[in-house]
C-alpha cells in the first residue's frame, strides 16, 4: 500500500523537522514493514514551467516547430519539438538537460542532453504528459498532444514539482505485514499509529448529521452478511473531473483518478480504509436491498465481467434485481453513468469471509474486497459518511440530500479484556509505569481503567474484529508502542536434569556420515512426488500409492512409497556428466495403508523414513559395482553402531534383475533390498548406458546400540601367515559355499580364509572358474614354520578336491 | 711388515672408497678382513716375529683392522643413503591426488550445525510426519477459518483425503510449526526443543520460490519466560553458524500461531549494515519470524498459558545456506546435478 505523507499530515500535526528515515524505522520497528520511501519531487528533478514565447516553423521539417521558450533562465531558449497543441503564451513542461523522462512514455527512462535535431540546437525537450509520468493526471486527447499547464499560473522556471504541489512524500508499505490489522488500509490508521508512537493528537472526523427527514428504503435480509448499511440519496450532482488535489493525491498513492463522483469514493476509501460506493439514483428501482444472489442470477461488473452468480454471494440489489457484488465491485449499469446527475451512496459494512470467498470465485480482488476481507469494522461506515458528505458539498455546493437511512442491525461488541500486572511485568521482562501504559494505549483508542491490581481495557472499535481479542495482544500492543528496542535482554535459565540422548537421531546422522565420509557417496534430496514414467518403471503397481488433490504436474501425481524412482530420475540426470557416481537420499515414504492414530483428533497414513542409494558405474564392472554395494551396507551397521544385517535371497523386488539380488534382513525380518537395476527397468527409465545397483532399507527397523558394543582383542603375539591358494571349481559353486568347506574342520592354527579374486574366461575350461583365496594361519604359542604352513594350506587343498571338486589350479 | 701394513692400509682404504655397491664393498671387505683376508694373514704372522716386537705389531695390525672395518661400515652407510636417493628431476609442483569423497547435502549440513548450536544449549531434536491432518496444519494453530494458508492454491491436499473435517483431511505438511504441537502433548513441560524438516507449498517456482523447502524451528516453553531470552537465544546461535557476532532486532510481524509475533533482522554480513544490493540497502535481513506461542496453541498442547510462555522461531534453512554460499536459485537445492552438490564437500 503507497501512503502519501503530506495527506497523513491532515490528521496528525508531525513535526516539519521529522527525519523520513527515522519515521520510516520506527514504523517499520513498531507496526508495520515500510519498504520504501520517495521523495515524489525528485521524479521531477530538473524539470520546470516554460513559457512559449513563439512558434517558428522548422527550416528542415514539417512536423517539427521551433519554440523560443523561457524557462526562466536570462536568455530565451530554442526548443525544437513535434507538438501538436503548440501556441504562444502557452506554458508547458521542459526537461532540462539532466532530466530523465521516457520517450513517449515507453521504454527505459533517457537523460536529456543538449542536441540537434534536423540540424536545429534544441534546449532539452518540451514533454507530453505520459514522458513525465502524469498521463493518469494529464491526459492526452491525441497522439502529439503537449502537457498543458497554463492553468496552474506557475511563473517560467518553477520547478514542476513546486508548480503542481507534488512536494511530497510517499511510503510503500509491505501489505504482508498488516493484513492482521484491518484498521490500517487507510491513512488515518496509519495517522493514528503515527500519533500514538510520537505522542501527537489526532485530528477526530466530525459526525454527520441527515438535515433531511425521508428516509431511504433500505432492506437488509441477510444480517450476517450485512451488519451495516447507509444508504443516501445526493441530488444536484453531475459527472465533472475531481480538482487537481484530489486526483493528484488518488494519483500519487497508486490509483487513477476518473471523475468527481467516483474519485469522491476512492478518495474516502484511501482517507478512512472505509470502501463506498455510488449508484445512479435513476436507474436504482424502489429501494435498496442487500440480500443473497439467487442460483444463476446474472450480473454484468463495471470491469464488463459477466457473471452468473451463486446463492453463496451477497449481492445489493434494488426492485429489479442485483445491481452490485457487495463489498466487491458495482455493476456495470447502475454505476455512476455520463449523464448521472444523483446517486445513492452506499456505506456499507459486509462480512469478511463471504467477500472473500466471492472475490476468489470469481477472481475479481478490488481495492475494496482486499479492505472487506480482513474484516472492518462497521463503526467506521461513520468516518466515511462524514467525509464523503464533506467532499460532495466542497464539490457541489448545490447539492441536496433528499433521503437518507443507516440501518445497522449487527451492532458491533466491542471486546473487554482484563490485565493483571504481575502477568504482565512478568511476561515484559520488566515493569513499565502505568501512565505510559495508560497514554500508550489512549492515544490508539483503548480505553484503560486501572482496578488495583491490574487493568479493565476496553478495545476501539477499529480493532475488535478479531485483531485484539486477549490480554497477550494488549502486552504486545504495549511492547510494540515502548519499543522492542527497549527491553534489556534477559539471559536464558538452565535447569540442568541430565544431558540429552537420543540414539535415534544420532543413528541417522551417523549412517547420513557414515555413506558421505567413509563410504564417498553424495547425499541428494527430490521431491516426495514421483513422475510416471519411473513409477511404471519401478514399482509393479500404483495400488497402495497416495496421490495428490492438485499435483504439481499431471504427470507428478503419486507421492512416493519408495525412493528409487526419484533416484533413478537423479541417475538420469547426472549420467551425462559423470561415468560414476554413488548416491544416497534419506525421506519419508508414504503409504496408503496402516492409518494410526500417534497424536489426538488424526488418523495419518503408513510414513516411514527410508534410506535409498544408488551404485553407479560401468555396464563392464557390474561385479564391481556390486561388491561396492554390498560392502557399504554390509559394513554399515559396525561402523555406525547398531544390529547388524544379514543378506538373504527371499524374494526378488520387482525391478531387480534375474540373479544379482539380495534382501536386507535384520533379525529374519526384511528390511530392504540390494539389487542390479535390470536392463528392462534401466531402459524404461532412459538410463542409456551405466548400470546401476540399488538399495532402499527401511531405517525405522535399524536399531542403535545404546552405546558402543565391539570388545578389545588382543594383537597376536606370533606373526600370521597368508598363504594364496588358487584352485578351479565348477562356476556355479558359491563363494559362501567354498568358505564353509575350507572353515568346515577345525584347525586350531587356520585362523580365516579371505576372498581374493574369482576368474572366468580365456585359459579357463568352460563351465569352470578359477578362485583364488587367502588362508590366514598363525598360532598363538609360537612363530610357524614353512612346514607348519604348508600342511595346513594342503589339508585345506585336500578337502576343497573332495567337497566340492577343486582343482589345483595348474597355470 | 710395518710397510706392508701401510700398504694394506691406504690400498684398502682406496678399495673401499672406490667401492660402487654394497656387494661389492662386501666382497672388499672379505678380502681384507675374511678368514683368509689380508689382515687375518698378518696377523696369522706375528707369533712369527721376535718376542719384543710382537706386542706393538700386534697393536698396529688391529689399529688397521679397526680403522679398516670402520671405514667399511661408513661406507656401507653411504652406499645405502645413496641407493634410495631421489632423482633431483622430481617435480614438487605436480598436483596432489583428491581424497576421493563424498559429502552431505548443504542443507543437511547446515541443519546439523544448527542442531549442534541448540544442543549444546539443551535442546532436543524432533521431528515429525510429513503428512498431516488439517487439524494439526492449521486448527491446533490458531489459523482463523478463513485463513487463505488453507486454500488449494497453497497446500497439497492428498486425493480422496481433500474434504470431510479437520481431521480428516490429509495434506503435506505445509509448515513444521504443528510437529510443535504434537511433541507437547506427548513430553512434559518445560520444553527445549527444534524441529528441522521439508515443507511443501503449492506455487508456481522461480529463483526464490520453491514447492519442497526446509525449515527449522525451535521452541522454548517454560514458566516466567521474556521475549528477549528469545532475542539471546537467536544472536547466540547466529553468531555460532556464521562464526561471528552478528546483530540482530526484532520488529512488529504478525502469525497466526504466535503472539506477539516479530520478524527478525540480522545485520547484513556482506556490507556490515551499510546497506548493499543484498540487504536492499537498509543494512538488514529478515531471516525469520518468532514470538510467543499463541495461548490457543499452548491450549491445544494441553498447557495453560497464564501459567506457561514461551518463544519460538522459523529459521528458513534454504534462504541461511543461500546467504553462507551465495547461492542465487534455490530450486538448485532439489536438482540433484552432482556438479552442484560436489562444491560443498
Amino acid at each position: 500500500m503507497k501512503v502519501s505523507l503530506n495527506w497523513i499530515k491532515d490528521y496528525v500535526k508531525l513535526p516539519e523537522d521529522m527525519d523520513l528515515s527515522r519515521l520510516a524505522y520506527d514504523l517499520t520497528m513498531s507496526t508495520v514493514e515500510v519498504e520504501g520511501a520517495e521523495r515524489l519531487a525528485d521524479r521531477f528533478d530538473k524539470i520546470v514551467v516554460g513559457e512559449i514565447k513563439e512558434v517558428l516553423p522548422h527550416p528542415n521539417a514539417d512536423k517539427l516547430r521551433v519554440c523560443k521558450v523561457d524557462v526562466g533562465a536570462e536568455e530565451i531558449k530554442d526548443i525544437v519539438c513535434g507538438g501538436s497543441n503548440l501556441e504562444a503564451g502557452m506554458k508547458v513542461v521542459v526537461a532540462c538537460p539532466g532530466a530523465t523522462v521516457r520517450w513517449h512514455g515507453e521504454g527505459e527512462p533517457v537523460e536529456i542532453k543538449n542536441a540537434k535535431l534536423r540540424g536545429v540546437a534544441s534546449f532539452g525537450m518540451i514533454c507530453a504528459s505520459v514522458e513525465v509520468g502524469l498521463a493518469d493526471l494529464f491526459p492526452a486527447t491525441e497522439e502529439h498532444e503537449i502537457m498543458d499547464v497554463t492553468a496552474f499560473g506557475a511563473a517560467a522556471g518553477t520547478p514542476l514539482a513546486e508548480a503542481l504541489d507534488l512536494d511530497d512524500i510517499i511510503l510503500e508499505i509491505d501489505n504482508k505485514s498488516m493484513t492482521n490489522r484491518p484498521d490500517l488500509w487507510g491513512h488515518y490508521g496509519i495517522a493514528r499509529e503515527l500519533a500514538a508512537l510520537y505522542d501527537l493528537p489526532l485530528v477526530p472526523f466530525e459526525a454527520y448529521a441527515p438535515e433531511t427527514k425521508e428516509t431511504y428504503d433500505v432492506r437488509i435480509l441477510d444480517t450476517a452478511r450485512c451488519p451495516r448499511y447507509i444508504g443516501a440519496r445526493i441530488e444536484g450532482l453531475g459527472v465533472k473531473p475531481s480538482p487537481f488535489a484530489m486526483q493528484s493525491r488518488i494519483w500519487r498513492v497508486g490509483m487513477r483518478p476518473i471523475n468527481a463522483l467516483v474519485d469522491v469514493t476512492n478518495y474516502v476509501m484511501l482517507a478512512t480504509g472505509q470502501p463506498t460506493h455510488v449508484f445512479d439514483s435513476d436507474h436504482i428501482i424502489d429501494h435498496i436491498e442487500v440480500r443473497r444472489a439467487n442460483a444463476g442470477e446474472k450480473l454484468q461488473l463495471l470491469n464488463e465481467k459477466e457473471l452468473e452468480l451463486c446463492e453463496d454471494d451477497l449481492v445489493i440489489a434494488d426492485a429489479e434485481g442485483a445491481v452490485a457484488l457487495a463489498g466487491v465491485m458495482g455493476g456495470a449499469k447502475d454505476s455512476v453513468l455520463p449523464e448521472t446527475e444523483s446517486v445513492i451512496l452506499e456505506v456499507a459494512n459486509f462480512e469478511s469471509r463471504g467477500v472473500r470467498r466471492t472475490s476468489l470465485r470469481y477472481d475479481n480482488r478490488t481495492e475494496a474486497s482486499s479492505r472487506y476481507e480482513k474484516a472492518v469494522d462497521p463503526e467506521r461506515c461513520d468516518q466515511a459518511l462524514s467525509l464523503a458528505m464533506k467532499l460532495f458539498a466542497e464539490l457541489y455546493p448545490e447539492m441536496k440530500v433528499t433521503a437518507f437511512c443507516d440501518q445497522y442491525p449487527n451492532k458491533l461488541t466491542r471486546a473487554e479484556i482484563d490485565v493483571e500486572f504481575d502477568w504482565l511485568d512478568r511476561r515484559l521482562g520488566k515493569r513499565i509505569p502505568q501512565e505510559v501504559v495508560a497514554n500508550k494505549l489512549g492515544k490508539m483508542g483503548f480505553e484503560v481503567t486501572f482496578t488495583g491490581s491490574g487493568m479493565h481495557i476496553v478495545v476501539p472499535t477499529w480493532r475488535s474484529t478479531g485483531d485484539v481479542s486477549i490480554k497477550a495482544d494488549i502486552m504486545e500492543e504495549i511492547a510494540r508502542m515502548y519499543g522492542y528496542e527497549n527491553f534489556e535482554a534477559t539471559t536464558i535459565t538452565t535447569s540442568f536434569d541430565g544431558a540429552i540422548n537420543q540414539l535415534g537421531v544420532d543413528l541417522v546422522r551417523r549412517v547420513k556420515e557414515y555413506l558421505a565420509f567413509r563410504c564417498n557417496m553424495q547425499e541428494i534430496f527430490t521431491y516426495p512426488w514421483m513422475t510416471d514414467e519411473f513409477v511404471t518403471a519401478l514399482l509393479p503397481s500404483t495400488e497402495g500409492i497416495l496421490a495428490l488433490a492438485t499435483p504439481p504436474a499431471p504427470n507428478e501425481r503419486y507421492i512416493r512409497s519408495s525412493l528409487l524412482p526419484n533416484i533413478c530420475k537423479a541417475i538420469v540426470k547426472n549420467e551425462r556428466n559423470f561415468d560414476e557416481f554413488d548416491i544416497f537420499e534419506e525421506a519419508q515414504v508414504f503409504l496408503d495403508r496402516d492409518y494410526t492414530s500417534a497424536y489426538r483428533g488424526e488418523s495419518l497414513p503408513a510414513q516411514k523414513k527410508h534410506l535409498g542409494c544408488a551404485f553407479v558405474g560401468s555396464s563392464d564392472h557390474v561385479s564391481e559395482l556390486f561388491r561396492r554395494a554390498k560392502g557399504v551396507i554390509g559394513s554399515m551397521p559396525r561402523y555406525t553402531h547398531m544390529e547388524g544385517f544379514t543378506f538373504e535371497k527371499l524374494e526378488k523386488p520387482y525391478w531387480a534383475n534375474e540373479t544379482v539380488w539380495l534382501n536386507i534382513c535384520l533379525d529374519g525380518k526384511k528390511i530392504g533390498d540390494l539389487a542390479l537395476l535390470s536392463k528392462k527397468s534401466a531402459l524404461a527409465c532412459g538410463i542409456k548406458v551405466l548400470s546401476a545397483v540399488l538399495v532402499e532399507l527401511d531405517m525405522d527397523a535399524f536399531v542403535p546400540f545404546k552405546s558402543r558394543t565391539n570388545r578389545f582383542s588382543r594383537v597376536p603375539e606370533f606373526p600370521m601367515n597368508n598363504y594364496d591358494l588358487s584352485f578351479l571349481v565348477d562356476s556355479m559353486v558359491k563363494w559362501e559355499e567354498i568358505r564353509a568347506c575350507v572353515m568346515s574342520k577345525k584347525n586350531d592354527l587356520l585362523c580365516d580364509v579371505l576372498f581374493v579374486d574369482e576368474y572366468k574366461g580365456k585359459q579357463i575350461p568352460a563351465g569352470k572358474k578359477s578362485v583364488t583365496v587367502r588362508l590366514v594361519i598363525g598360532s598363538g604359542e609360537k612363530t610357524l614354520t614353512g612346514n607348519e604352513i604348508e600342511a595346513v594350506a594342503n589339508s585345506v587343498l585336500k578337502r576343497l578336491a573332495k567337497t566340492i571338486g577343486a582343482d589345483i589350479r595348474t597355470a | 711388515m710395518k710397510d706392508k701394513l701401510e700398504a694394506l692400509l691406504r690400498d684398502g682404504a682406496a678399495k673401499i672408497e672406490g667401492a660402487q655397491t654394497e656387494a661389492e664393498l662386501q666382497e672388499i671387505k672379505s678380502t681384507l678382513l675374511g678368514k683368509q683376508g689380508s689382515i687375518t694373514e698378518l696377523l696369522k704372522e706375528i707369533p712369527k716375529l721376535d718376542v719384543s716386537l710382537r706386542p706393538e705389531m700386534g697393536k698396529a695390525v688391529n689399529r688397521v683392522k679397526s680403522l679398516l672395518t670402520e671405514q667399511i661400515e661408513g661406507k656401507r652407510e653411504d652406499l645405502k643413503l645413496k641407493a634410495s636417493e631421489i632423482s633431483p628431476d622430481f617435480d614438487c609442483t605436480i598436483p596432489g591426488f583428491e581424497p576421493k569423497i563424498g559429502g552431505l547435502h548443504p542443507i543437511t549440513q547446515m541443519c546439523y550445525d544448527l542442531n549442534d548450536a541448540f544442543r549444546s544449549m539443551g535442546f532436543e531434536v524432533f521431528s515429525g510426519p510429513e503428512i498431516t491432518s488439517e487439524y494439526y496444519a492449521f486448527d491446533n494453530l490458531n489459523f482463523p477459518p478463513n485463513h487463505p494458508a488453507r486454500e488449494s492454491m497453497d497446500t497439497y491436499w492428498l486425493e480422496g483425503h481433500d474434504t470431510g473435517d479437520a481431521a480428516d483431511k490429509l495434506c503435506l505438511r505445509p509448515h513444521l510449526t504443528g510437529d510443535s504441537v504434537r511433541y507437547m502433548q506427548t513430553h512434559k513441560p518445560p520444553y527445549r526443543f527444534v524441529y528441522p524438516g521439508r515443507v511443501y507449498r503449492n506455487e508456481t517456482t522461480d529463483a526464490r520460490h520453491e514447492r519442497a523447502f526446509f525449515q527449522y524451528e525451535a521452541l522454548i516453553v517454560d514458566k516466567d519466560f521474556t521475549y528477549t531470552a528469545g532475542k539471546v537465544m537467536i544472536k547466540s546461535i547466529l553468531s555460532k553458524v556464521f562464526g561471528q557476532d552478528v546483530p540482530v532486532r526484532m520488529r512488529a510481524g504478525f502469525f497466526p500461531f504466535v503472539e506477539p509475533g516479530f520478524e527478525i533482522d540480522m545485520g547484513c554480513l556482506v556490507c556490515g549494515g551499510k546497506g548493499c544490493s543484498v540487504c536492499k540497502h537498509v543494512g538488514w535481513i529478515e531471516i525469520m519470524p518468532g514470538g510467543t506461542p499463541h495461548p490457543n496453541v499452548l491450549r491445544a498442547a494441553g498447557l495453560d498459558p497464564d501459567e506457561y510462555t514461551g518463544f519460538y522461531v522459523n529459521i528458513g534453512l534454504d534462504r541461511l545456506v543461500m546467504m553462507r554460499y551465495g547461492v542465487d536459485d534455490v530450486r538448485l537445492f532439489h536438482s540433484t546435478d552432482l556438479r552442484f552438490l560436489k562444491q560443498f564437500h
